[in-house]
């Protein structure tokens, strides 16, 4: 080789590894930028294979009422930019996604390789058989990443959602896993105006009287004392009526379903005495509290209307939110308020994330790798951040930075690690339990009767519900 | 047939033109399968699943014969959900046909213009009902729904539209009656432009005034559109589940929870398949048996009769 050749051969190999210099630069730039873009910092072993799977679609099912498909929207450029998987996403309002869901787990295949279940459903749709173990991905090092931890999340969240035994049909035992708690979990905590509070000189209510004495001193023309789902809804039942009972010292159930004398105690004194608490507190709730639902609470605390209620903590969200919310900086929280020698608790509520056991075979690696970035800790902590939807992690809730931004995580963290799973949500005839409660709840409400008689009522209905459905001799 | 049939393709799929019965199966063909495929099949399928205790937990439905039906019988939610059904089916066909056939005589004016109002009139229907539902939800709300804000304008108090048990269905049969009676209003309409005028022309002749000519004239001649658009809408108001869904999702306290909400609620929220087709199917013997006794004992009487 001459001089000349050397010299063109010097040049070749100078622009091929200025080339290759300018690509990696650019790949850089272009992670640097979506990652910086949207704040999440990589968070998965470097050493880890993300893109194993690359170029394989998957499609997810979702809850469209909260807002972690928006996070998963934000995220969505740097999932595939890591996995080179892409997801679709399909997010109906819960009614819708319940239907469905159980149209897909009973298809000969699902056309969905992850779906997001409610807590509440963790006996019916996992005890039915309908979703994947996971403990041989979990424990599979080429499948998982190693900074995942299965252990970070939430005790109480993981015993809802993830472990059940098949062999009893109970949720929260054993060892086998089911689904992963995500996108987020979560229980029930105390709102209050801290600007109402200071001007009338009220500390915030630790029990139940403290909490109707302020709702009386409190309740004007402009702002009700205090609110609640006073509609026949889902957490008329399970939110105010429920953490009213159980921090009173009441035990819904006594037995089980297993040894077939699973008893409900609704007509107990504790029972109508978390009733009456509610009709009690009338007068200073808003005029129209017996139509209020979900989206009414929040609407009606984040306009300054209300002055405390207690409610899911995932409303966090909308209630901190500096854009929307004209309380944002007023609002402050606490655990939910319990009779004395009680301890402050609600009920468990989040969701849960797992693969059908009729998916796609092919996909079924690929899903999980899926389900492990969205329920990672990078995610999760973005979606706090960005949305203040409820952690499902541990380390998500004591993370420094999040915890300066949002004072109230700590008790959201106590709420959610003291959390009740309510036991009418280990049969399948949940929802039909919880419909009658809220109707006969919802007429003592209205004034249709009292809250004995109302009490009785869901006993009777509960007592014929079960013992046709096996679980009561 | 009148088309040609000369290639041998044709001749293959379509047969011979002195026997056009090869011709007609193709053509029929693909519309039976549907039928049977989409209509055919879930009805007994349904039928099948009433006399078995499916719920999604359960997985796999034994047969129990009647037992579903007998828990019918003796549900009281059924029995709430069956008055429901009656009183809004009762209430609104009432109400849709009486403003129905006052549109229509109102039309049959003529007045300028009315042709445009005519057509503004006519939109309610083509909303679904879901969004009907919800819309009528929101307007409303007693907290910022528009009607309670124009009726305290007046100086009124708005009455509890969805809250009180009682008021709520007579919301949905209000609601139900702004979107479906425009329909009765097309159908006596059309047959009121149809009427023969010299029967009318003759009473005026004979005196008769407008009241005694509505009476004895124009309302018999209009009996058969007027029975028809009220076993149609009263079929409807029968299966109507979305327009509920939307505005009150069967409550409050089960006020308005009618029979196709309550399979409904059975099928899709309890899961409980077995007992939301017992439910569906009890629905298709009132139906049958409650268009049958109309059919039987209305007597449509003609011009004359």
């Amino acid at each position: 080789m001459d001089d000349n050749d050397q010299s063109e051969s010097s040049r070749k190999s100078l622009a091929a590894n200025r080339r290759d210099v300018l690509r990696a630069m650019a790949a850089l730039g272009l992670t640097t930028g979506v990652l910086g873009r949207y704040g999440v910092s990589a968070a998965f072993g470097a050493d880890f294979d993300w893109k194993k799977f690359a170029g394989t679609k998957l499609s997810l099912l979702m809850t469209g009422d909260e807002n972690d498909h928006r996070a998963l929207a934000d995220l969505m450029p740097q999932f595939e930019a890591e996995t080179g998987m892409t997801l679709e996403v399909t997010s109906p309002a819960l009614g819708a996604l319940i239907e469905k869901t159980l149209q897909l787990l009973q298809a000969a295949q699902s056309s969905f390789e992850l779906i997001e279940f409610l807590g509440f459903l963790t006996t019916q749709q996992v005890g039915a058989g309908y979703y994947e173990q996971l403990n041989q991905y979990i424990d599979d090092p080429a499948l998982t990443a190693p900074d995942w931890e299965i252990g970070d999340f939430l005790p109480p969240a993981m015993s809802n959602v993830g472990y059940f035994d098949m062999a009893t049909k109970t949720v929260g035992k054993g060892k086998d896993i089911y689904g992963i708690p995500g996108m987020h979990s979560g229980s029930v905590i105390y709102f209050y105006r801290k600007d109402l509070f200071d001007a009338a000189g009220l500390k915030p209510a630790t029990t139940w009287d403290e909490f109707k004495a302020a709702a009386e001193k409190l309740n004007s023309a402009d702002v009700a004392g205090c609110s609640f789902i006073g509609a026949n809804d889902f957490s008329l039942a399970t939110v105010d009526w429920y953490t009213r009972f159980i921090t009173t010292g009441g035990k819904l159930m006594s037995g089980s379903p297993q040894t077939k004398d699973f008893k409900p105690n609704v007509n107990s004194p504790e029972g109508i005495g978390a009733l009456q608490m509610l009709i009690d507190v009338l007068p200073y709730a808003p005029k129209n509290v017996t139509k209020y639902g979900f989206a009414e609470n929040v609407d009606g605390f984040s306009t300054g209307k209300i002055a405390q209620m207690v409610f899911w903590s995932t409303i966090a969200g909308p209630i901190f939110n500096t854009e929307n919310s004209m309380v944002a900086d007023k609002t402050g929280t606490g655990p939910v308020p319990a009779a004395p020698g009680q301890t402050p608790r609600a009920i468990q509520g989040g969701w849960g994330m797992g693969i059908p056991k009729n998916a796609d075979p092919a996909k079924k690696q690929a899903a999980w790798l899926a389900l492990t970035w969205l329920t990672s800790k990078a995610f999760n902590k973005y979606e706090v951040d960005k949305y203040q939807i409820d952690a499902s992690r541990t380390s998500t809730f004591n993370d420094p930075e999040l915890v300066a931004k949002f004072p109230y995580l700590p008790d959201s963290l106590k709420a959610a690690s003291t959390a009740d799973v309510i036991p009418t949500s280990h049969i399948p005839e949940f929802f039909q339990l919880n419909d009658a409660m809220n109707v006969e709840f919802n007429a003592a409400l209205l004034g249709t009767q009292d809250a004995k008689t109302a009490c009785d009522k869901v006993q009777a209905a509960w007592e014929a519900i079960l013992k046709k459905a096996g679980h009561m001799a | 047939m009148s088309f040609a049939m000369t290639s041998a393709p044709a001749k293959f799929v379509f047969g011979k033109p002195e026997n056009p019965r090869r011709t007609v199966w193709f053509l029929l063909g693909p519309c039976i399968a549907y039928l049977i495929v989409f209509s055919i099949y879930p009805l007994f399928h349904s039928l099948r699943l009433s006399f078995t205790d499916l719920t999604a937990a359960g997985g796999t439905g034994n047969w129990i014969g009647l037992k579903n039906y007998a828990d019918l019988l003796v549900d009281p939610l059924f029995w709430n959900a069956a008055r429901n059904s009656a009183i809004m089916v009762t209430l609104a066909v009432a109400l849709q046909v009486v403003l129905g056939v006052a549109l229509a005589m109102f039309f049959n004016l003529h007045l300028r213009g009315s042709w445009i109002v005519r057509g503004i009139l006519l939109l309610p229907m083509l909303i679904p009902p879901i969004v009907v539902g919800v819309m009528w939800r929101a307007l409303l709300n007693p907290d910022w729904g528009l009607v309670d804000w124009i009726i305290s304008r007046f100086g009124l108090t708005p009455p509890d539209w969805l809250g009180s048990v009682d008021m709520a269905i007579v919301t949905l049969v209000l609601v139900d009656s702004w979107q479906w009676t425009p329909f009765v209003f097309i159908i006596v309409f059309a047959r009121l432009q149809a009427l023969p005028q010299d029967v009318f022309e003759a009473a005026n002749v004979d005196g008769a005034g407008s009241w005694v000519t509505f009476r004895r004239i124009t309302l018999p001649m209009l009996m058969p559109a007027i029975v028809f658009a009220s076993v149609f809408r009263a079929v409807d108001a029968f299966r109507s589940f979305d327009l509920i869904y939307g505005l009150s999702y069967g409550g409050p306290a089960r006020g308005t929870t009618t029979l196709s909400f309550f399979a409904f609620q059975n099928g899709f929220q309890f899961q409980n398949y077995g007992y939301a087709a017992a439910v569906a199917y009890s629905m298709l013997i009132i139906l049958a048996g409650g268009t049958t006794v109309i059919l039987r004992y209305v007597h449509i009487r003609g011009p004359g009769q």
